[in-house]
């Protein structure tokens, strides 16, 4: 049975799409089903980073009732191998749909909730999809809540700056835990050689308690990942990168959860 | 012995009847509760008011009624015993939730049958 992911973060900027797009590719590399979905409405990015034009239906339109979810999904065959299959979802960039969008009222966002909860059907369980990944936009959206209710995992993306962890903490107690996720943090651009014992407690320093976080996975900053600015993905280009390594090891414990 | 089974089948359909009005009685006390504690009067019940069951409004809602009320979302329509299978809770529980949801206008009731189906109404007017 398919596993719906939300990845999500308290602030703009951690790697959340960085990592969603990497995670779909691993995934389906290693001969798997990925469908990734863009529902960062008010910053769409995914069209840049995939380079993909002619747009059918926007993920927008499926969550206006006006287009199917099979006329939104994209397949990019150039991203997977050996029976894998990587799907793509794109939110509309155009500023007209980004100020539609943040401009819903309640009773939109409750039929979009029910939209969103029926991809587990029609995406994991009649396309046979293995993994969903929800690309959210950061903090306490409408779009992004839609989307950790209706996940099984969340991926919290951090970085140890001390606003992003403190945010990230009452996130943890006041939503996530609220909706009874199985929620993982992923510690981003983390500048700190963890190996040593010296930046083990300059960790524990940055982060307050450590124990009481369920870190996933402990990720170092790559100037040249920042430096090539989304114009390749890492995880295809790159396989022998320690960043594509990290994710490899993600997609192996992910089976476990 | 056929008088027996006649007499015992007797007492179990009178047992299934009561244990029936008694999850009746229950349903109506919760109403009734529900509505004291919102003071209105039961001649002005509010099962007519329509609240969007938004994120924001499940957030806000207490742990119990957020868990009912995100099993239904996700069942789209379920009578009381089918939330409860998701929730591993006891169906009268599941059912007093529901009825309290319906109550404050986040779901919709409607009876097939002997069976209540519990649904959030996504086509109530804008």
């Amino acid at each position: 049975m398919g596993k719906i992911i939300a990845i999500h973060s308290y602030k703009g900027g951690t790697g959340k799409t960085l990592f969603s797009v990497n995670l779909a590719t691993t995934i389906a590399l290693k001969g798997k089903k990925a469908c990734l979905l863009d529902m960062d409405f008010r910053a769409p990015s995914l069209h840049a980073i995939l380079k993909i034009k002619n747009i059918e239906c926007w993920l927008n339109d499926y969550l206006n009732g006006t287009c199917p979810i099979e006329k939104v999904l994209v397949e990019l065959p150039e991203m997977s191998n050996g029976g894998g299959k990587f799907l793509i979802g794109l939110a509309n960039p155009s500023t007209e749909a980004i100020r539609d969008m943040s401009a819903k009222d309640r009773k939109w966002e409750m039929r979009a909730l029910g939209r969103i909860l029926s991809l587990r059907n029609s995406i994991l369980d009649e396309m046979g999809i293995d993994y969903l990944i929800f690309d959210t936009s950061p903090g306490l959206q409408y779009s992004s809540i839609n989307a950790i209710v209706s996940a099984d995992i969340v991926f919290v993306i951090s970085t140890v700056d001390t606003s992003d962890v403190q945010g990230t903490r009452r996130m943890l107690t006041e939503l996530y835990d609220l909706f009874e996720k199985k929620t993982y943090m992923i510690l981003n651009k983390v500048l700190i050689d963890i190996n040593s014992k010296h930046g083990k407690e300059e960790l524990s320093e940055k982060l307050g308690n450590t124990h009481t976080l369920p870190i996933f996975e402990i990720v170092p900053c790559f100037c040249d990942i920042l430096k090539a600015g989304g114009n390749y993905i890492v995880a295809k280009e790159k396989p022998d990168h320690f960043f594509s390594k990290v994710l490899i090891r993600m997609t192996e414990k992910l089976e476990h959860l | 012995m056929k008088k027996r089974d006649f007499s015992t089948k007797k007492s179990l359909l009178i047992l299934e009847k009561i244990k029936e009005n008694l999850e009746k009685l229950n349903q109506k006390m919760e109403v009734m509760i529900e509505l004291q504690k919102h003071g209105k009067t039961s001649t002005e019940s509010f099962t007519d008011v329509t609240a969007p069951l938004d994120v924001m409004t499940l957030l806000s809602m207490p742990d119990h009624l957020r868990k009912t009320a995100i099993t239904v979302c996700r069942l789209g329509r379920a009578t009381a015993e089918e939330v409860a299978q998701q929730t591993k809770r006891a169906r009268a529980v599941e059912s007093a939730y529901l009825n309290q949801l319906v109550l404050m206008g986040y779901l919709k009731k409607e009876r097939q049958g002997r069976k209540a189906y519990f649904y959030v109404d996504k086509e109530n007017k804008e």
